[in-house]
């Protein structure tokens, strides 16, 4: 019993002098996750961070906190101390809040631990459509103006994204956008002929295609997809698509800013460890997504690059709510 | 001869079914208290079951579930605080038995039933799945917004007294599910510029403000009166009890499957569906509805297991969650390296029979812990209430940030309870509150949708409508409620009293 | 039927509380700021894009608002011409002073979770809560509070992981100290 009261009053004591760096971490890291459970994120996040915390040796207790397309989440997280023991893990879509007038904080405000993984953009379109290529749906699209029904979810989602892009390769395309609350049900809708085409990211839309549900138009990339090897890439159908290309979403795990570096170091390094897990490189593969492990300078520079080539795609197609330039995004370089 | 074997793995296998047992005995328990979700704790057993097996795995995730889908129940007949939104129906037939001491009688059939409702829905699962899963498929946006116009007139069958209060709290349900960032365009709908709004108010947060605090509230009137005792002696109904209702349960339960297995829609608006077709379909209960019919503890509790069911139908055949529990368990079976999706019944047959049988041994399970134990659920209630109103008030404040893990939850929770206090006070009906909060998106969403799709263009929405046999049937559906709903009767005996009023006076 | 019967108090939902055709006290202050809300609604649904178009975001919430001020209309005309219920008071049967204090504990509840934290929070209310409606000795009042406080926090942040807002408990040092303690007892 003394011996508890000792230890006891020492966590306390803990407590009153603060976490040194080299004891980090001496308790319980808390990890925001972005998005609803089930979704995507929340699949990635809950598969690696077991795999990180065994090289950490600490325990990351992770919670889903969802609400205004993830500020909310972003928001907690960036209020919250820089000590590293509230991370954010999150996905693209916060380095658009800005230009789409969503929030006045985004990755800046954080530093990036690691950069999981991304995915690549596939244009799919339902079984029974009557074209079997994006020259085809092309073809369809001026033949028959104002026919085409093709799924959205929403300003500054993927396939926002992806419309900006066909829009400035291929002018403005009159077709109907049906938005849907994420890639999951607007793929429901389309195997039910809700819409006729949708862009999505390949990890939701490749079991459908695999089973004939549903049929791969053209895979957003410059090369082809090991998952899909039949299917061509856009940029053979226009070479104008290179210039935006390889683009996608990706996953991340952030600490505030001001986090003591030997802290997101440490962190860095389980995470780094954690991703190499035979487990999470299996599921991540099985999925369509491409491991990327980035962090330190090289997530910062992926991030800055990423962010200037969206936001400017996004505003020369119209499709921004706030110029880039009001938030000192520069243009990307030609 | 290999399906049987898979079906039968969680039965031979004794790890995997005690691994059901328990997941299904801590699912009654996260369901009867309020806040703990079926949700939250799934979500939960992924990283924690994350090293297993897939088989383990998911045994014990399919017995939460179950469990947890009837836990509501619980505390919905004994404190009127339904447990899962699945649940409130139940509470407007239960609590009134409860009220008579007659708890264990309520609780027995409904353990029963809902036993039944489960079979049904697994049985439908196991032997029509793929053509389930192709007509849920069929809806089209159209046909979820005619559903949900079919579920906001029910506000009718949920208020019994002044049917425009009735009107007033569904319409209000409505705008409360539309608070936060609208997730079709992401503008702003009534959030008065906190940032802490664009979340929306969470509708698990409304329901427990709504029932939980309130109850409390309106409880602390009568602390001081004597408990109820609750007579516990007959639990198992009687079989001519069972026999009774079982045209009943199986008209419920097929609407449980059916709604179960749309995507987007789950054993919340089954529950509150069946409700108001017992109602309809009930000519002389013993006991009026919401006055402790037992068709009224029936007809949801078959609906809502028998959508546990359903919701695997779209999930196994198609990869598509039918409700939020079987997202969970997509992202599950991935994290365990299976693909779900439609190939996954071709190839690996064995996990949808594992599945199934899951499912059966779980609803066993239910069925033995549901009519067993029931004396310390009932002491819960026995306890003083001075001591058991400050807990259930705790309790809800926990449950409501549980959710989303936002404070602002709490205090629309909060709010909710006091708003609730008065509109108890003053004769406004709750149910229609909650069904609109329920039915907000589905309606609002779905319409949208629908009409984008036809450019905006009324004329060529209800050319759609008619040219769709299923469309079609809705849309005559909601016609007929709807005139069936207008109050010809209430009207004349108004006038009727108005006279003798005059009369009087 | 005597008016005794017509009357509910209102704990089951399906059968509302209040009379069916007089008016209770403070009713008809309940409906107009019932009407005032919902007027304000109204007037905020209409601000979210007007009448745009049929897909707006706006559409939807301006007909609920909208039906939701012509009921309260409907509800507020009918209202004004029922008798009150002369055996009611409001300090006795609408706001009893047991329940003034506990909507301003609750009131207290959301102020102070966030800065205070959860566990102190919690603990204040329960043993305010319990002393006022049982009336029972300190040590009773702490040891049925505390425990069944204990109990909660078990269920919900050791078992299912949800993260109350800490304030000034330290609550994570605390659940890494038994972490610890239970991991070098497992050696």
């Amino acid at each position: 019993m003394k011996r508890f009261m000792l230890s006891a009053a020492a966590a306390l004591a803990l407590v009153s002098t603060g976490a040194v760096a080299e004891e980090y971490p001496t308790k319980e890291i808390k990890g925001v996750i972005q998005w609803g459970a089930g979704g995507s994120t929340d699949t990635v996040m809950r598969s690696v961070t077991p795999h990180a915390e065994k090289a950490l040796g600490g325990t990351i207790v992770m919670q889903n906190m969802t609400g205004g397309v993830g500020a909310i989440a972003l928001n907690f997280v960036a209020r919250g101390k820089a000590d590293g023991y509230t991370l954010l893990m999150g996905a693209e879509n916060p380095l658009l809040y800005k230009i789409m007038g969503l929030g006045k904080k985004d990755y800046t405000d954080f530093v990036p631990i690691v950069l999981l993984a991304r995915g690549t953009p596939v244009l799919v379109a339902r079984a029974d459509a009557p074209y079997d290529d994006y020259a085809g749906m092309m073809a369809y699209i001026k033949k028959n103006p104002g026919a085409l029904r093709m799924g959205a979810t929403g300003p500054g989602g993927l396939p926002s994204v992806v419309t900006a892009m066909m829009t400035t390769v291929e002018g403005k395309l009159d077709v109907i956008a049906v938005p849907f609350d994420g890639d999951g049900p607007a793929l429901t809708a389309l195997q039910g002929g809700a819409i006729d085409v949708m862009p999505a990211v390949l990890g939701a839309a490749i079991e459908g295609i695999r089973a004939g549900k549903m049929k791969a138009l053209a895979v957003f990339d410059v090369k082809p997809q090991p998952y899909l090897p039949k299917t061509p890439v856009i940029t053979s159908f226009n070479k104008k698509y290179e210039s935006f290309l390889p683009w996608g979403p990706f996953f991340g795990v952030f600490a505030p800013k001001g986090t003591p570096a030997d802290v997101v170091a440490k962190l860095s390094a389980a995470y780094a460890e954690g991703i190499k897990h035979p487990d999470f490189v299996k599921l991540m593969e099985g999925r369509g997504f491409t491991i990327m492990g980035t962090s330190g300078k090289e997530a910062q520079e992926f991030l800055t690059k990423w962010q200037q080539n969206t936001a400017w795609l996004l505003h020369d197609a119209g499709l921004a709510k706030k110029s880039p330039e009001e938030f000192g995004i520069a243009r990307p370089a030609k | 001869m290999d399906a049987l074997m898979a079906f039968l793995t969680v039965f031979i296998t004794p790890k995997l079914l005690l691994l059901s047992a328990l997941g299904t005995f801590a699912g009654v328990y996260v369901g009867a208290i309020p806040g703990l979700s079926v949700t939250m704790a799934v979500s939960i057993l992924i990283s924690f079951t994350f090293s297993w097996d897939v088989y383990p795995a998911i045994a014990l995730m399919i017995g939460i579930y179950m469990g947890g889908v009837y836990g509501g129940s619980r505390t919905a007949i004994l404190l009127n605080i339904p447990g899962a939104p699945s649940a409130i129906a139940t509470a407007l037939d239960g609590y009134p038995m409860a009220k008579r001491g007659e708890a264990g009688e309520a609780i027995g059939v409904t353990t029963v039933m809902s036993f039944f409702g489960g079979l049904v829905g697994i049985a439908v699962l196991a032997l029509a799945a793929p053509f389930i899963s192709d007509f849920a498929l069929k809806f089209q946006p159209r046909d979820y917004m005619l559903l949900a116009v079919l579920g906001i007139l029910l506000v009718g069958s949920l208020s019994s007294g002044s049917l425009a209060k009735g009107v007033f709290a569904g319409a209000f349900g409505l705008v409360i599910g539309a608070v936060g960032l609208d997730p079709l365009t992401f503008t702003e709908r009534f959030t008065f510029g906190f940032e802490a709004l664009t979340g929306g108010i969470s509708f698990i947060a409304v329901m427990i403000g709504m029932f939980g605090v309130s109850e409390a509230l309106l409880q602390l009137h009568t602390v001081s009166a004597p408990v109820i005792r609750q007579k516990i002696s007959r639990i198992v109904p009687s079989f001519s009890v069972i026999k009774k209702y079982l045209p009943l349960s199986l008209q419920t339960s097929s609407i449980g499957v059916i709604i179960g297995a749309l995507p987007g829609t789950g054993g919340d608006i089954a529950a509150l569906l069946a409700y108001d077709h017992a109602k309809r379909v009930t000519k002389n209960p013993e006991r009026e509805f919401g006055d402790g019919a037992m068709e009224g503890l029936v007809a949801p509790e078959t609906a809502n297991n028998a959508a546990v069911g359903g919701a695997f139908i779209p999930m196994t055949t198609l990869g598509i969650p039918g409700d939020a529990v079987t997202a969970i368990m997509i992202g599950a079976l991935f994290i365990h390296g299976l693909n779900p999706g439609p190939m996954l019944m071709i190839e690996k047959p064995d996990m949808f029979w594992f599945i199934v049988g899951s499912l059966v041994a779980a609803n066993c399970f239910m069925l033995l812990f549901g009519l067993t134990g029931l004396r310390l659920f009932t002491k819960i209630v026995e306890m003083p209430k001075s001591v058991l109103f400050p807990l259930i008030m705790l309790l809800s404040v926990v449950g409501a940030y549980a959710v989303k893990n936002a404070i602002t939850d709490v205090y629309w929770m909060l709010g909710f309870g006091v708003f609730g206090y008065f509109m108890r006070l003053y004769g406004y009906p709750l149910g229609p509150v909650i069904l609109g909060v329920i039915l907000s998106r589905l309606l609002d969403d779905n319409w949208r949708r629908a009409i984008i799709s036809e450019r905006e263009d009324l004329g060529r929405f209800f050319e759609g409508v008619v040219s769709s046999p299923l469309s079609l049937t809705l849309f005559v559906a909601v016609v007929l409620i709807f005139l069936s709903q207008i109050p010809f009767r209430a009207t004349f005996r108004r006038l009727t009293r108005r006279r003798s009023n005059v009369k009087e006076g | 039927m005597s008016i005794e019967n017509e009357q509910h108090s209102g704990s089951s939902d399906a059968t509302p509380g209040g009379y069916e055709n007089k008016r209770r006290p403070g009713e008809i202050v309940f409906t107009l700021v019932l009407l005032a809300a919902s007027i304000g609604l109204l007037w905020n649904a209409y601000g979210i894009s007007g009448f745009e178009k049929l897909s707006a975001p706006g559409t939807v919430p301006m007909a609920a608002t909208g039906v939701m001020v012509l009921s309260v209309l409907i509800i507020l005309a009918r209202t004004v011409q029922l008798k009150r219920v002369m055996s009611e008071r409001l300090g006795k049967h609408i706001l009893p002073w047991v329940v003034v204090i506990f909507v301003l504990m609750l009131g207290g509840i959301a102020s102070l979770l966030e800065p205070l934290g959860f566990v102190p929070t919690a603990a204040l209310f329960l043993i305010a809560g319990v002393k006022i409606l049982a009336r029972r000795g300190w040590g009773f009042t702490f040891a049925v509070s505390l425990g069944s406080l204990l109990l909660i926090w078990l269920i919900f942040r050791v078992v299912f992981t949800v993260l109350m807002p800490e304030g000034v408990f330290p609550e994570a040092e605390i659940v890494q100290f038994f972490r610890d303690l239970t991991k070098s007892g497992g050696k």
